[in-house]
This record gives structure tokens, C-alpha cells and sequence, in this order.
């Protein structure tokens, strides 16, 4: 593939010498951080939109008692598995850390790039690789014998489902493969962002003067770096446990299935606040921007987010209350979960401070980063229900924690994707967004979201336990609405795949800063999209 | 790459492969965290006999699992002895290989509530390590215990009435096929 011919082609009115847009070269060996942000985006996309169709498969199951769209309940189970697991690894974590990261961190901190581009390149290109083994994994045996294919035993892979006593064919294996490359993947791109902003900041950039977005990704590159090798441990505990006769988590052996929830926790809670962090950092520069004032108590919104992430380390067993732990155990993990309730009220508070009494535009990213704020504050109390080990024995492992984790995630992690998506859209691509069709996108995400995830509040008060393919019918009334929700996202999901189209087509061409004085970060300042190469002069902050 | 660049990079790296080595090291700390604190019902070795009786009820049930995929009959030969605390007891445990191979079996342990696994004290345990059962023979397997006074003392424990005592066989290191059951619940 040359790029000498394509440049030529498509140059001219360009200077910046930036290879063709359809040469495989660019994509395939890129090491300019714009284009690996992009990279990681259209995958994320790509990723997301078949955990999306997951979902649709289990809603359309879901809609009424008895057997509709699989066979038998492993079908299902191997679904509701590879949903979780796609959405957190696949989509939201490339989008915000591995998208907008890589896109706008070097930007906002004045740097030309990122400390090391060729590993840059090998973090994104290691995740196709991971994804399509997660694939694979759907189609080979679950069991040494029989026909059952893919692995069910839930995105949290608990022994001795995922050992082999549950899933005793390669389908697993796979999975743990998966995981592995995915993680090596996330800690080579976290330890390039941490050098990054600790190393390459323009001159008079300092920490106190940083975006919050800038910190925001720094502090979830540290929680990367901490937490992702206690899954790879955990899951390498595991492939021996299944392969080569160790007994880590095998009771005969004199191991102890609980120690891999404990290993697995002490990454999963931190791995919820890496998927929301960014999303944190995000919604900040928005409503910063749109409400024409500087973020409310900047140095307690960045310390806010340091001590979540401290704090998210030192709650893990929250997730395992009912395990049979000591009652004090409970009352430390209980205590420990609420307080993390005071940071993140801390940048509630700040957000809805940053917006009184400021010229508030209501723009397209503006109704998503307020719409997070509404509903991020909705999963975050049921969290406080949750935190309560008492309530939890009755609530553990039911809808109730399916609406809250969905209500901060699905809700929360994925408006502030939508939020980011539509505030640097022009910035990114060059071109204008429909506002019309944007809006729509909104609307329909919005409340189809809430139609989906607010009745199983309901359901899991009344006990409907999760992943289960199948219900009493008293349980029906409230999955019906469920999964017409379903139908209105996925209505609102076209819309904003047309909404790509459209821009594309009409291609209106970008402002460097189409927010006007809102907007103060150093990627306002560059054109649109910014020059293949920036700041050959580095930029000074006073 | 500059000076600060590289001390960063390594350091984050050491910090990566350092966590990878922790979580390792998760698996000794684990089990000594079980044998020290009873967690979990994790029962005691005795290394002094019991400091004195004293005039407090306790009794002890006893429970017997194996494993789906190990071939015997086991049993206690007492359903729950009564004693006192600080009394040591000797109790048996039956256990039959009911296949045509012999078995190397190894039994798992804990006792039931949880919090009374610090005070529930063995001196010895037929459990303490791996056994051949010969085909179709009976063995009988003695287990010495006594529950420690302390327990009396511990207001979270002190409620304990009654402990149950359980054991589950399972293959060491495997079978050899030809002592598989040959259907599920054989072995059950």
C-alpha cells in the first residue's frame, strides 16, 4: 500500500501531510494518536452495536413467559454472558479510555502526540484480536461432551461454573484468552496515557491547571494499571485450575471457590469506576462549556475523583455479601461503600453549581450531560440501597441490581459516550451534526432507556432473580414494558446511525470552535478536524 | 523517550507486575488468613490440649458428603455426640468404596456456624491427609476433637449451642476410569 499517490490525490489544499483516509497503511500502522482514537471509536461502534443486538435477543425472550427466541436456558445464559462482557471490554471501555482518551488528552494537554505511539498502536490492534476470540468462543463446546456451545457462567466467570465442573469444553478457555489479551491491551494504553500527562504537558500546563477530562483519565489509567493484573491473576488461577490439575479454586484440593470472587471483585469494583470515570471528566468540560462558566470547585472535583478511585479499591466485597462473611466484615464493607457516596455527591453538587446562575445553552451534548446528571444520581441511590448488606441478602443476584447497574452504566457510562460523542463530533470528523436528528437520538434514549430499566426495580422487589430465561407469569406485566423500552432505543440507535450517515453526506464543514467563549481547552484553539500533526510550537498556559 | 519518561514507564510497569504478583500471593495469604481467624468454618489443630472442662453444653453433629464423582458410601457412626466444653472426644466416620478400583480420596472440612471455626479444636483427623480405599472394603476413621472453653467467653460466639461437623470426600488427584460410576447418581 503506498500512501505517496493517495496524499498527492487528496492533498493540495491540505498542508499537513496527512496520508489518505482509505489507505490500509494509515489504520494498520498508525501511531498518530487522533487516528488510533478513531480506531478505537468505530470499534467501539462496531462492538457496541452487537452487545446492543444481544440485548434485543434477550428483551424479545424476555417479553413473555415460556421459550421464544432460544432453545434452552445455556442459549440464553451464553447471551446474557457475552452482552456484559462485550459492552464493558468492547464498547464502553475503548470508547471513553481507548476514543476519546487517545483523542483528546494530547490535545487538552498541549502535547503532539502520545509518549509512545508505537505502543499506542499495539494497545488498539490487540483488542480485535481479543474480540474475536471472545467470538469464537460462542461456537465451540461448552462441555467435554455434548452439544451445548459458548460460555454461560455470567460476564463475573464465578468457579465452579466457569471451572470444569460447569463449562469443561474449550469454549471458556477461550474467554480467559479473550480477557488476557483485552487486559494487556488496557494496561499498555493506561501506562501511555500516565506518561503522558505526567511527562509531556505543555510548558505552564500544570496538574492544578490540567481539564478535568485530562484527570479523569489519569486517575482511571492508575486504576487500570492496579486492578487489571489481579484479573489476569485470577484468570490465570483459573486456566491452570482447568488445564494443568492446580486446585486454586477447587475444594478438593484445599482451594476455595470464594477466594476467586474476592480476587475478581478487587478488579470488578474498581473496573465500574473505570468505566465511569472518564464519562465523569467528560460531562465536566460539557457543562462547563454550555454554561459559560468555569467548572464549580475545579481542585475538589479532581480530588474528588482521586478519592473515588482510592476508595473503590477497599469496597470489593460488597458484591459478595451473601457468601457468608462475618457480620462485622459486612458492617466495614457497608460503611466503606457509603462513603463513596461523599465524593461522588461532592461532583453532583459541583455540576449542578457550575450551571446555576450560568448562560446555559441547551445543545445537543448539553440535554445528554444533564440527562446523565438526572440519571447517574438515580443509579447511584439505589447503590446506596444496595451497600446495605441486610437489604442486599434480599435483593442480591435480582433485577433491582440489574436496574442499578444499568441505571449507572448503561445510563450513565453510555450518555456521557453520547455526550462526548456529539461535543467533539465536529472537532473529530470535520463536518456538523444534524441537530434535528441528535435531538431525536436524545429523546429517544432518554426515555426509552428509563421504559426499559425503571420497572425492573419493580420486578426485582418482587423477586425476579436475574439471568434466568424464564418467569412466572407475574412477572410478565412489568417485562412487557421492558421490552418495548427496548424498541424505543432501539428506534432512537437507527436514528443515530443515520444521523452519522446524514452528516457524512451533507458534509457541512466543521468550525475550529463551534461553541463559542464556553469553550476554554486547548482543542477549541486547533481546527477542525485538527492537523494531522499538532502543535509544532507548543502551546504556553499562563 | 526523556529520563522522566522512562522512570515512569518502568515504575508503572513494576507496579503492573507487581499487582499480577500479589494476586498470587492472594492464594497463601488466603489460607493461613482461614487457619488463623477460623474463617469460614476453617477448623483448628490443636497443639495443647484443651486448658479445662467447664460446665457448658455443646453439641456436635456430624455431617458426611462425597463428591458426584467419587464411588463410596460414607457416613458418620453418630448422628451428634453431647459433651462440654473443653472435653475431648473420639468420634468415627465409615467409609466404604463401593467400586472395583481402589480410590485415593482426600476429605474437605469445615464446621457450621462459621464463627465457631476458631474454637473447634482437632487433635487428631483422619482428614489431615489423603487415604487409599481399597475396593469394597469398610474403614472405619476416627476423628479427635474438643471445642475450646474460649468459646464461652466470646460474646459474637458465645450463643453457639450446637456445631455441626462436616466432612466431603473427593478423588486425589483423580480416579482411575474404571472406578467412574457409571451413572450420576451412583456416586452421590
Amino acid at each position: 500500500m503506498s500512501s505517496d499517490s493517495a496524499t498527492a490525490a487528496h492533498g493540495g489544499h491540505h498542508d499537513d501531510h496527512s496520508p489518505s483516509l482509505y489507505s490500509l497503511s494509515r489504520w494498520l500502522f498508525s501511531t498518530n494518536h487522533k487516528d488510533i482514537g478513531t480506531l478505537y471509536l468505530v470499534f467501539a461502534l462496531f462492538a457496541g452495536l452487537i452487545g446492543f443486538a444481544f440485548s434485543g435477543l434477550m428483551r424479545a425472550e424476555l417479553f413473555e413467559t415460556g421459550f421464544q427466541v432460544f432453545e434452552d436456558g445455556q442459549q440464553y445464559n451464553v447471551i446474557t454472558t457475552m452482552h456484559g462482557l462485550i459492552m464493558i471490554f468492547f464498547m464502553v471501555m475503548p470508547a471513553l479510555i481507548g476514543g476519546f482518551g487517545n483523542w483528546f488528552v494530547p490535545l487538552m494537554i498541549g502535547a503532539p502526540d502520545m509518549a509512545m505511539p508505537r505502543m499506542n498502536n499495539i494497545s488498539f490492534w490487540l483488542l480485535p484480536a481479543s474480540f474475536a476470540l471472545l467470538m469464537l468462543s460462542m461456537f465451540v463446546p461448552a462441555q467435554a461432551t455434548g452439544d451445548a456451545t459458548g460460555f454461560g457462567g455470567g460476564w463475573v466467570l464465578y468457579p465452579p461454573l466457569s471451572g470444569t465442573v460447569g463449562h469443561g469444553g474449550v469454549a471458556m478457555d477461550l474467554v480467559i484468552f479473550s480477557l488476557h489479551v483485552a487486559g494487556i491491551s488496557s494496561i499498555l494504553g493506561a501506562i501511555n496515557f500516565i506518561v503522558t500527562i505526567l511527562n509531556m504537558r505543555a510548558p505552564g500546563m500544570t496538574l492544578h491547571k490540567m481539564p478535568l477530562f485530562a484527570w479523569s483519565v489519569l486517575i482511571t489509567a492508575f486504576l487500570l494499571v492496579l486492578a487489571l493484573p489481579v484479573l489476569a491473576g485470577a484468570l490465570t488461577m483459573l486456566l491452570t485450575d482447568r488445564n494443568f490439575g492446580s486446585k486454586f479454586f477447587v475444594p478438593a484440593g484445599g482451594g476455595d471457590p470464594i477466594m476467586f470472587q474476592h480476587l475478581f471483585w478487587f478488579f470488578g469494583h474498581p473496573e465500574v469506576y473505570i468505566m465511569i470515570l472518564p464519562g465523569f471528566g467528560i460531562i465536566s468540560q460539557i457543562v462547563s462549556t454550555f454554561s459559560r462558566k468555569p467548572v464549580f470547585g475545579y481542585l475538589a472535583m479532581a480530588y474528588a475523583m482521586v478519592a473515588i478511585g482510592f476508595i473503590g479499591f477497599i469496597v470489593w466485597a460488597h458484591h459478595m455479601y451473601t457468601v457468608g462473611m462475618g457480620v462485622e466484615l459486612k458492617a466495614y464493607f457497608v460503611a466503606a461503600t457509603m462513603v463513596i457516596a461523599v465524593p461522588t455527591g461532592v461532583k453532583i453538587f459541583s455540576w449542578i453549581a457550575t450551571m446555576w446562575g450560568g448562560s446555559i445553552d441547551f445543545t445537543v451534548p448539553m440535554l445528554w450531560a444533564i440527562g446523565f446528571i438526572f440519571l447517574f444520581t438515580v443509579g447511584g441511590v439505589t447503590g446506596v440501597v444496595l451497600a446495605n448488606a441486610g437489604v442486599d441478602y434480599s435483593l442480591h443476584d435480582t433485577y433491582y441490581v440489574v436496574a442499578h447497574f444499568h441505571y449507572v452504566l448503561s445510563l450513565g457510562a453510555v450518555f456521557t459516550l453520547f455526550a462526548g460523542w456529539y461535543y467533539w463530533y465536529e472537532k473529530m470528523f470535520g463536518v456538523k451534526y444534524n441537530g434535528m436528528i441528535a435531538g431525536a437520538h436524545f429523546w429517544l434514549t432518554f426515555i426509552g432507556s428509563n421504559v426499559i430499566f425503571f420497572p425492573q426495580h419493580f420486578l426485582g422487589l418482587q423477586g425476579m432473580p436475574r439471568r434466568y430465561v424464564d418467569y412466572t407469569p407475574a412477572f410478565e406485566y412489568w417485562h412487557q414494558w421492558s421490552t418495548y423500552g427496548y424498541y424505543i432505543v432501539a428506534v432512537g440507535t437507527g436514528i443515530f446511525l443515520i444521523g452519522i450517515i446524514e452528516s457524512m453526506v451533507r458534509h457541512r464543514k466543521a468550525e475550529a470552535n463551534p461553541w463559542g467563549e464556553g469553550a476554554t481547552t486547548l482543542e477549541w484553539t486547533l481546527s477542525s478536524p485538527p492537523p494531522f500533526h499538532q502543535y509544532n510550537d507548543l502551546p504556553r498556559i499562563r | 523517550m526523556n529520563p522522566g519518561s522512562r522512570i515512569t514507564v518502568i515504575s508503572l510497569a513494576g507496579a503492573a507486575v507487581g499487582m499480577l504478583a500479589l494476586s498470587f500471593a492472594a492464594e497463601p495469604l488466603y489460607s493461613t488468613f482461614c487457619r488463623v481467624t477460623g474463617f469460614g468454618g476453617t477448623t483448628q489443630i490443636a497443639d495443647a490440649p484443651p486448658s479445662a472442662v467447664i460446665d457448658r453444653p455443646i453439641r456436635v453433629r456430624f455431617d458426611a458428603n462425597a463428591a458426584t464423582d467419587i464411588p463410596v458410601d460414607f457416613k458418620p457412626t453418630e448422628e451428634f455426640v453431647d459433651a462440654k466444653l473443653g472435653e475431648t472426644i473420639l468420634s468415627f466416620y465409615e467409609v466404604t468404596n463401593i467400586s472395583d478400583a481402589p480410590i485415593r480420596a482426600v476429605a474437605a472440612y469445615n464446621v457450621a456456624p462459621y464463627k465457631a471455626g476458631k474454637y473447634f479444636n482437632k487433635v487428631e483427623c483422619f482428614c489431615f491427609k489423603e487415604k487409599t480405599l481399597q475396593p469394597g472394603r469398610t474403614e472405619r476413621l476416627p476423628v479427635i476433637f474438643f471445642v475450646s472453653p474460649e468459646l464461652a467467653d466470646d460474646r459474637y460466639a458465645s450463643d453457639v449451642k450446637s456445631i455441626t461437623l462436616s466432612y466431603t470426600y473427593y478423588p486425589a488427584g483423580g480416579i482411575p476410569d474404571s472406578a467412574r460410576p457409571q451413572d450420576a447418581s451412583a456416586g452421590s
